[in-house]
């Protein structure tokens, strides 16, 4: 700086300076598109390029959409109501997991909030970015939709215009809703309760997008490729699909006056929402931002709350299980964050999601005579995915810089970090899936001679604990959370669908050979063999080099 | 410039800032100092827009802050503590989206952009190449800094901006908020490196629990107090002069 002036090599031309709303918009879109925070191990390689990423999700939702094509011969209206349902699951996940980061975004007010800026632009603005943001995925997910419906008997081009606005609407009530909820939690609740509120919404909310996605396909199985449902179904009312159906069909002069009525409803519905959220409660947007600007922390606890984890750790028989100070504040710190971190929370629970809805699809699919036994056996394999994909997830985090404190501890290795890791994996996941599973099995079996085929793989568990941690790589929350997304564990994944699917086979050789019980004392032993040597091998797994 | 008449902000039951009046003319540095908790940064958030005060009235320019909260939001630049930026842009999207904002053509944008670039000697390729997220604390500190500035407001708020810097961009920093102040700005800076603040402030405010403790030039208030530095004044002030005794019991801890 005290060197002469530099005289840098010029800037590319200037475009015209844009208006402070389209600057908020075009500011909110790229951070939407690019992630905000660009942390992470490769800060280099960050994505720069908004177009390639959208385009990349944009081919995804159309890949998807393409199955649309099997309600080809089916009655326009169940097309319609199927891509509607579809259409509001996955933009009403996309608007709710972002609402939360786009609309109150705290380290946003140190940058925006002493600018000259209304509270009000700033969620026009948001808003504006989210609603573009669902049309597209809307459009994308319904590309297939509306050719599909176009070449149908009952269809024609009309349904493309008819659909393309009908979605338009949907979009709009879809996000408005979100937002609605979102405004009236901050009116109701402060938003010191908002967070906690919204992620536990988020969560359900998500868990049950993907246990639903997993159900659907099972119950078009049993419903032989019929969706009873046409306008005049009284208890289409009820779902905000059909009344977007409805405009559809009203749209086209294919139905009756109840077409027309749903459209109606519909319509109302979405310019009700719509009326609410932007307009009556948008002066709440920029009382709530003040609050977040506010509030240096999270609202305090009371002490005796804060405390009881560790309390419990102390406590036998978690005291006499977590022996060594390092696996018991291990255990600590990964209970304390999936109790309390959102991040966390967010992507370790609705990432099991998939591994409740096993015994469910039996549950669905009857559980009688040896299609039973086979499904009763795969679910007790099935469970080990939860350590695998639990270990895997709970090394991701946003404060992945404070796992320093790790190397920088006198540890040799990472090893009683990953002893402490594998407990909490197991007591507080694998435990409570276990539970349900043979809850589920036994509810679906009416008998208590099927939970013994879980036993093959309970059996088994130990590996499935150990198994992640032999390269010394699991150290909980020791990553970015960024990468949690692009970490590869298909192939992980697929080798253990494989072993699951080989010993649910021995499994029920044994069951109908006659030598259930000798093959589980033999796979008892083997497995305690194989835990021996892992266990031995993790124990003297070093510190992976940091890159 | 700046006016404050018993500004006053409360979070519930606590009172962050208390009663707090004081006036700042235009060319003038100000040491705004407390202790951690003192309502330093609560009385910046008051100042530059981002809280409402519960109580009082403060004027910038002449404008009321509650009634031409946006005016006011014109006239001056805030460098905050924490230096956030959005980290997925690169260093010039930040800077142009920043004067976008105040509505300065793109032209004088981008001629303003190439002279804080020549000031902190930022490489042109990393600003237009990478991602903030990406820079140094430092780099980041400077872009920072340098959209505060952008759109030359009479009136500037820093909070800790030397956090970060380099021996030799914080030397050029203290010259530039000198320069500043010659040209008639108004500079209001809020730091724990007190020598810093002793050598560059006309004058020194100090508060501690929301309430002013002293308002003064530094050297009278040295000399008024026999305390001899700003800093024995500052501890002596807030509280802190025992913090040696302690340091020596807490040391005496591990030799036990």
């Amino acid at each position: 700086m005290s060197n002469p002036p530099v005289q840098p090599p010029p800037l590319p031309p200037a475009s015209p300076p844009p208006s402070p709303e389209q600057t908020l918009r075009r500011l909110f879109l790229t951070l939407f598109l690019r992630g905000r925070g660009a942390r992470g191990l490769k800060k280099e390689k960050a994505p720069k390029s908004v177009g390639s990423k959208l385009a990349t999700t944009l081919v995804l939702y159309a890949l998807f959409g393409c199955l649309a094509l099997t309600f080809l011969g089916q009655p326009l209206f169940a097309l319609s109501a199927y891509l509607h349902a579809m259409t509001l699951m996955f933009v009403g996940m996309f608007v709710a997991s972002s609402s939360g980061e786009v609309l109150f975004n705290k380290e946003e007010a140190d940058i925006l909030m002493h600018r000259p800026v209304t509270p009000r632009s700033l969620l026009w603005a948001k808003i504006g970015v989210l609603v573009q943001v669902s049309l597209w995925l809307a459009c994308a997910f319904n590309l297939a939709g509306i050719i599909a419906g176009s070449l149908m008997r009952d269809g024609g081009v009309m349904f493309v215009v008819a659909h393309l606005f009908s979605t338009v609407l949907l979009a709009l009530f879809c996000t408005g809703s979100v937002v609605l909820v979102y405004q009236l939690c901050l009116r109701w609740f402060g938003r010191e309760r908002l967070d906690a509120l919204m992620t536990t919404a988020q969560v359900v909310m998500a868990i049950g997008m993907v246990m639903a996605g997993q159900l659907v396909p099972q119950l078009m199985v049993r419903l032989r490729g019929q969706l009873a449902i046409s306008p005049e179904t009284w208890w289409v009312w009820a779902l905000p699909p059909a009344w977007f159906a409805g405009f559809d069909i009203a749209f086209m002069g294919r139905s009756s006056g109840i077409a027309w009525a749903l459209a109606a409803t519909g319509v109302v519905a979405t310019a009700l929402v719509l009326w609410t959220a932007f307009g009556r409660l948008a002066n709440d947007y920029g009382a709530g931002l003040q609050r977040l600007n506010e509030m240096s922390g999270p609202p305090e606890r009371p002490r005796a709350k804060r405390r009881w984890l560790d309390r419990l750790s102390q406590m036998p028989p978690l005291s006499w299980w977590l022996k060594d100070s390092v696996s018991r504040a291990t255990f600590v710190l990964v209970a304390a964050y999936l109790v309390r971190d959102r991040d966390v929370k967010l992507r370790v629970y609705p990432g099991l999601a998939p591994m409740l809805i096993m015994p469910l699809i039996f549950l669905v699919r009857g559980t009688k005579g040896d299609a039973g036994s086979f499904g009763a056996a795969f679910s007790g394999t099935y469970i080990g995915l939860v350590p695998l994909l639990g270990i895997s997830l709970l090394q991701y985090s946003q404060q992945w810089q404070a796992a320093d404190v790790f190397r920088t501890a006198p540890l040799p290795g990472p090893a009683p970090l990953n002893r402490g890791l594998r407990r909490a994996v197991l007591l507080l996941l694998t435990v409570p899936v276990m539970l349900l599973y043979a809850t589920l099995t036994w509810v679906a079996s009416g008998s208590f001679s099927h939970l013994a085929l879980l036993l093959p793989g309970v059996i088994a568990m130990p590996l499935c604990l150990i198994g992640p941690c032999l390269n010394g790589t699991a150290i909980p929350f020791s990553q970015p959370a960024d990468e949690a997304k692009s970490a590869g564990r298909g192939l992980h994944m697929i080798l253990f669908l494989v072993a699951a699917a080989a010993l649910t086979g021995i499994s029920i050789w044994a069951w109908s050979g006659g030598w259930f019980v000798p093959f589980l004392v033999g796979e008892t032993v083997a497995v305690a063999a194989l835990y021996l040597v892992f266990r031995a091998a993790a124990g003297r797994a070093k510190w992976s080099p940091m890159d | 410039m700046i006016s404050l008449h018993q500004l006053t902000k409360r979070f519930g039951s606590q009172t962050a800032v208390d009663s707090l009046s004081f006036e700042i003319p235009g060319g003038q540095i100000v040491g705004f100092l407390g202790p951690n908790g003192a309502g330093k940064s609560t009385t910046l958030k008051m100042l530059t827009g981002m809280i409402e005060p519960t109580d009082g009235t403060a004027t910038i320019c002449g404008l009321d802050l509650r009634r031409d909260t946006l005016e006011v939001k014109r006239k001056i630049g805030f460098v905050p503590e924490s230096g956030a930026v959005f980290e997925s842009l690169t260093g010039l999207e930040y800077l142009e989206m920043v004067a976008a904002l105040y509505a300065i053509p793109s032209e004088s944008a981008r001629e303003r952009i190439r002279q804080f670039i020549a000031f902190f000697d930022l490489s042109f390729e990393t600003l237009t190449d990478k991602l903030l997220g990406a820079y140094s604390k430092g780099m980041r500190r400077k872009v920072v800094i340098t959209a505060a500035l952008l759109h030359n407001p009479p009136v500037v708020f820093f909070d800790e901006p030397l956090d970060g810097l380099d021996a030799n961009a914080a030397v050029g920093f203290k010259t530039l908020i000198q320069t500043l102040a010659r040209e008639g700005k108004t500079i209001v800076y809020s730091s724990h490196i007190l020598d810093v603040v002793e050598r560059v402030c006309d004058r020194v405010i100090i508060i501690d629990k929301g309430r002013m403790l002293v308002d003064g030039k530094p050297d009278e208030l040295v000399a008024s107090h026999q305390s001899g530095t700003l800093e024995r004044l500052f501890t002596q002030l807030t509280g802190g002069s025992e913090l040696e005794r302690r340091a020596e019991d807490f040391a005496k801890t591990f030799r036990s």
